[in-house]
């Protein structure tokens, strides 16, 4: 929380273009020495902020004494054990796959619903179009453990239970509010008259859909799918209660076998939810190279 | 055209996928009549794996064209996965049930009566075990292992004290006291916040009851004289500083933490956490002591049996198949085999008596307080909303935490038990 | 043609939106009238097997909204935390996106990077993580602070006091809520066009004037869509304050609503009742949703 008054806006706003620009403005010069320095400090407060309870959970997964580790910032000793015992038998793998194929799938065929979403919402005017977006908002608040049973229920009655692509479908939905009133905005800040210069150049709106408006909507792309992957990745709920064979569970289910009646298995807890947390920083950094890459695509058509 | 087709794929992507998930509706129950499906908890015995491999070769052995299928489920939640099973009737045939659910999944109407089935062979089946799955003279939960609760110590700590295992409530003051003075940073005796089960045995050691039972209506006793004496002593061991303010919100788990990190003398905890506390703590494994819980003036205390029973659901299709599974998962072998390699007590007499001659001085403690003082909580499906409610744990920490005496706080706790009895 | 172009102007939008409906309304609207019903009901595991209705009017409304633990203990701890949560998460996660604009390409890397592996480690983990931290015997936070003389373990727990249980619940929180917005901020940033910033500059404006003129009215729908989904998360937080010590139901001084509505379904079986509970947070965040819609958006601009 420190960090909040460090890196206060004031100090802040340059934006990084200019250093492509080359401008040399004075308040920058001025400000230099100490900006540099607010930045160094905001960076390392950043860092063990964000960074301390990991260091925690991965360094607790190496503690051969992880259960009563205690307030010592170094582990009194190192050890693979707790890994060893996450992969023993091969549910934890087999997990693994099963998330991934999970997360895959609400990642792409989610981008691709909220996109069209988004264009709907922001790119046409009709009727009800302000009931829509408001009822899709509505859909978020009810608490999830309240809809366990009726979407149990509701799912049974699709004959969908037990399928991992039906729990993607699940997961979608659960993503699908954040993403389409994010990419709205998105879409609506596209400027029409680029639209309508690639229509002057002859391509249908399919094509100009590709070519103009998903390069420059791919940063909140990449917000969004970032989202919806780690919303698929960490649900735990729903993935126990829709699957009736204990082959289809996910990683997070795959979690909870370290936690007995009334015991618990803690350095393989926290093995197990660091080789969980590695699959998101994963997409994250590709995806975060997505986000350059498209932006250099769409500035230069901008 | 062409955007309107890519819309129509869009959505036809979309019901594949959706449809693709449709090829097997049901679970267990809804198999066809050869195929069993059994839910086991996880984590309880490290060996379940080979051990149902054994299981299952003898059970198809015998039951020619049948299959065994046995789906491990986590602890965690697992209430949740039972709930949502029974409303979309999803459940398995038979499976692991927590002695404290029993009676609520009974009264709902959710597990099948197993009375006659069992018929006499009910006079073999631990005695504790058999009234938690009692619901209206009905048996619903097929014993198959328990556990129970007795004192935990750490060896060293007692030395270097010079004490010896209390068999007295004043004794156990008294060890306590010389620990904290020896000893200024161990704690003498952690009173666990959230541990109701680590109470109860001085709610009965003083003669008192959680509840009483009249004919089938039960009353809250816990604010009984003798109720209230138990758990005063019991909180007292924290407020007069054994234990530490951590503590008061502490869970079974963290009893555990505590004792494993060699910093607490004694703590109440069960017997499946023995071998658990030799390999998380290995310095500790030729320290650890164990005595049953002291009635106020001598004896044992009793303690809560907790265990598990095997339920057959309602939704099972083949029910003979499904009871001859559960006969032999509580035969002699079976029941002693996973007993043992759980480090639980197996349910039936027979299978206990052989497991509880034993001279191990760390497992003969537990056996004494089972087969001496093995009691069960109060067997109503009422119960199930009381737990729920967390009323006894909200006694406890009101109480450790200084926000409100025994006395009122056994008040409150009545009421809110009578409101939760009368339904 | 005109006709068929009008037809298509029509049409158009909800067959982009089309997916998106049928996903949400099958996943979640009817479920959602699912409990609206439930909440209507008397309703207890022996309903869900027979699957009878058992309708009782307004009854399990009453008992709630007369229940002395809704007004003094559940309602203000929702409330107040959740506004200290959306406040912290959004100041913390602008605060971070402003930085991370300005960082270089290597630093950028680095502290998004570390920023995600805050959002990634799984909610069940990071809360035990924050726990032990803060565990009052041995956590690391009580060692630092009783080395300064500022603390007593063996005079205090934290996590029996509604004030300290709810701080650290809040830390926990924001930190897991905070890279979402973050990255959410980050994305919008990179699309504002720079030479809006420049022209400012030109004219004189300072840094502070730039963020506001610039930034937040440029990015208003994004920080209107992280505020509004921050509200509605921080509402229902569930597995932050059931995992805490004494956060499940055993200290009735930190229940929320989140917690107490699936105390009543899961832990008591009464469905009808967690459901009352269920529809009343979703009121609630619908009047809020409601005010904010209207200060934030006029009715064109939705």
């Amino acid at each position: 929380m420190q960090g909040v008054g460090a890196v206060a806006p004031p100090t802040v706003p340059v934006d990084s273009g200019n250093r492509r620009t080359g401008s040399t403005n004075r308040s920058r010069q001025q400000s230099s020495r100490a900006g540099r320095i607010g930045i160094g400090v905001a960076v390392a407060l950043l860092l063990v902020f964000t960074l301390l309870p990991a260091y925690w959970m991965i360094s607790t997964a190496f503690d051969k004494n992880a259960a009563f580790r205690g307030a010592d910032l170094i582990p009194s000793g190192w050890t693979l054990d707790n890994f060893d015992r996450v992969f023993s038998d091969d549910t934890f793998g087999l997990y693994l796959r099963n998330s991934l194929l999970v997360a895959g799938v609400t990642v792409i065929a989610g981008a691709l619903v909220t996109l069209l979403a988004a264009v709907a919402v922001a790119r046409f005017q009709f009727r009800f179009r302000t009931a829509v977006i408001v009822m899709i908002l509505i859909v978020q608040m009810v608490p999830l453990e309240a809809l366990v049973i009726p979407l149990f229920i509701q799912v049974r009655q699709y004959g969908a239970l037990n399928s991992l692509l039906a729990l993607s479908v699940v997961y979608i939905a659960f993503s699908l509010p954040f993403g389409i009133w994010m990419l709205r905005g998105f879409v609506a800040a596209v400027p029409k008259e680029i639209e309508e210069a690639a229509y002057v150049d002859g391509a249908g709106w399919w094509r100009m859909f590709f070519s103009v408006l998903l390069p420059l909507v791919a940063p909140g792309l990449v917000a969004t799918s970032v989202f919806s992957f780690i919303t698929a990745w960490n649900e735990f709920i729903f993935a126990l209660t829709f699957m009736s064979d204990d082959e289809k569970y996910t990683v997070t289910v795959g979690l909870q076998k370290f936690f007995g009646q009334n015991t618990a298995e803690w350095g393989p807890i926290m093995a197990a939810s660091t080789v969980i947390s590695v699959p998101v920083i994963i997409f994250f950094t590709i995806a975060q190279r997505r986000i350059s890459s498209g932006l250099t695509a769409g500035g230069v058509k901008g | 055209m062409k955007f309107r087709s890519a819309v129509v794929a869009g959505a036809a992507l979309l019901l594949t996928v959706s449809a693709c998930g449709s090829n097997d509706a049901g679970s267990g129950g809804s198999g066809d009549a050869q195929k069993l499906t059994v839910w086991i908890m996880q984590g309880t015995n490290p060996d379940a794996t080979s051990f149902f491999d054994s299981v299952k070769a003898d059970f198809q052995k015998e039951n020619p064209g049948t299959t065994l299928d046995v789906q491990f489920q986590p602890w965690g939640e697992a209430h949740d996965k039972f709930t949502t099973a029974i409303a979309g009737g999803t459940t398995p045939d038979v499976a692991e049930v927590g002695t404290t659910w029993t009676p609520e999944f009974a009264a709902a109407g959710a597990l099948e009566d197993l009375t006659e089935r069992v018929g006499a062979g009910k006079d073999n089946l631990v005695q504790g075990l058999v009234d938690a799955g009692t619901v209206d003279g009905k048996l619903y939960g097929m014993p198959w292992y328990a556990g129970v609760r007795s004192f935990v110590y750490n060896k060293d700590i007692f030395d270097k004290a010079g004490v010896k295992p209390p068999t007295t409530w004043a004794e156990i003051e008294a060890v306590a006291t010389k620990i904290k003075s020896s000893q200024p940073d161990v704690i003498p005796f952690a009173v666990a916040g959230e541990c109701t089960y680590c109470a109860m045995p001085f709610v009965w050691g003083a003669g008192g009851e959680v509840a009483t039972d009249n004919g089938g209506t039960w009353t809250a006793a816990i604010d009984s004289e003798k109720a209230q004496k138990g758990l005063d002593f019991y909180t007292g061991l924290a407020t007069k500083g054994f234990s530490t303010p951590a503590a008061q919100t502490w869970k079974e788990t963290d009893l555990l933490k505590a004792f494993e990190s060699g910093k607490t003398a004694m703590v109440i905890t069960g017997n499946w956490t023995l071998t658990k506390i030799a390999t998380d703590a290995p310095a500790l494994k030729d320290k650890i002591g164990a005595f049953p819980i002291p009635g106020e003036t001598g004896g044992i205390a009793p303690s809560f049996l907790g265990g598990s029973h095997l339920g057959m659901f309602k939704t099972a299709k083949n029910k003979d198949l499904a009871y001859k599974f559960i006969q032999l998962m509580t035969s002699d072998k079976y029941a002693a085999q996973w007993a043992q390699q759980a480090n639980y007590f197996p349910g039936s007499k027979t299978a206990l008596d052989a497991a509880t001659k034993t001279d191990d001085p760390a497992v003969a403690p537990f056996a004494k307080q089972m087969t001496d003082g093995g009691k069960s909580m109060p067997v109503t499906p009422a119960w199930g909303k009381v737990e729920g409610a967390k009323t006894l744990t909200k006694l406890i920490q009101s109480v450790v935490t200084g926000k409100a005496t025994v006395a009122d706080a056994t008040k409150t706790a009545a009421t809110e038990m009578n409101a939760l009895f009368k339904g | 043609m005109v006709d068929t172009q009008r037809l298509s102007r029509t049409t158009r939008p909800w067959l982009l939106l089309a997916p998106a409906l049928v996903v949400l309304g099958a996943l979640l609207i009817w479920p959602l009238v699912r409990v609206v019903q439930l909440s209507l009901q008397d309703f207890t595991l022996s309903n869900l097997v027979s699957g009878e209705d058992n309708y009782i009017g307004f009854g399990n409304y009453t008992e709630m909204l007369s229940s002395p633990l809704l007004w003094k203990t559940v309602l203000p701890n929702t409330v107040v935390f959740a506004v200290v949560c959306v406040v912290g998460t959004v100041a913390l996660g602008t605060a971070v996106a402003l930085l991370l604009h300005r960082l270089g390409p290597v630093w950028k890397w680095i502290c998004s990077t570390a920023v995600m592996v805050a959002w990634a480690v799984p909610a069940l983990t990071g809360t035990y993580v924050w726990v032990w931290l803060f565990d009052p015997l041995d956590g690391l936070v009580s060692h630092v602070l009783t080395a300064l003389g500022l603390f007593d373990p063996s005079t205090t727990n934290w996590f029996t006091d509604r004030v300290s249980f709810y701080a650290i619940a809040a830390l926990n929180v924001i930190h897991h809520g905070f890279p979402f917005v973050a990255i959410t901020i980050l994305a919008g940033l990179v699309t504002v066009p720079k030479e809006l910033y420049e022209a400012a500059e030109i004219d004189g404006a300072n840094a502070w004037k730039r963020f506001r003129s610039i930034t937040v009215p440029v990015l208003k729908p994004v920080f209107a869509v992280v505020t509004i989904l921050s509200t509605i998360w921080d509402f229902k937080v569930f597995t932050q304050v059931y995992l805490m010590p004494g956060g499940s139901g055993g200290n009735d001084e930190v229940l929320n609503l989140g917690v107490w509505s699936y105390q009543q379904s899961f832990a008591q079986g009464e469905y009808g009742k967690g459901a009352a509970i269920a529809v009343l947070l979703t009121v609630l965040l619908l009047l809020i949703t409601a005010v904010y819609l209207r200060t934030l958006f006029k009715e064109k601009e939705l």
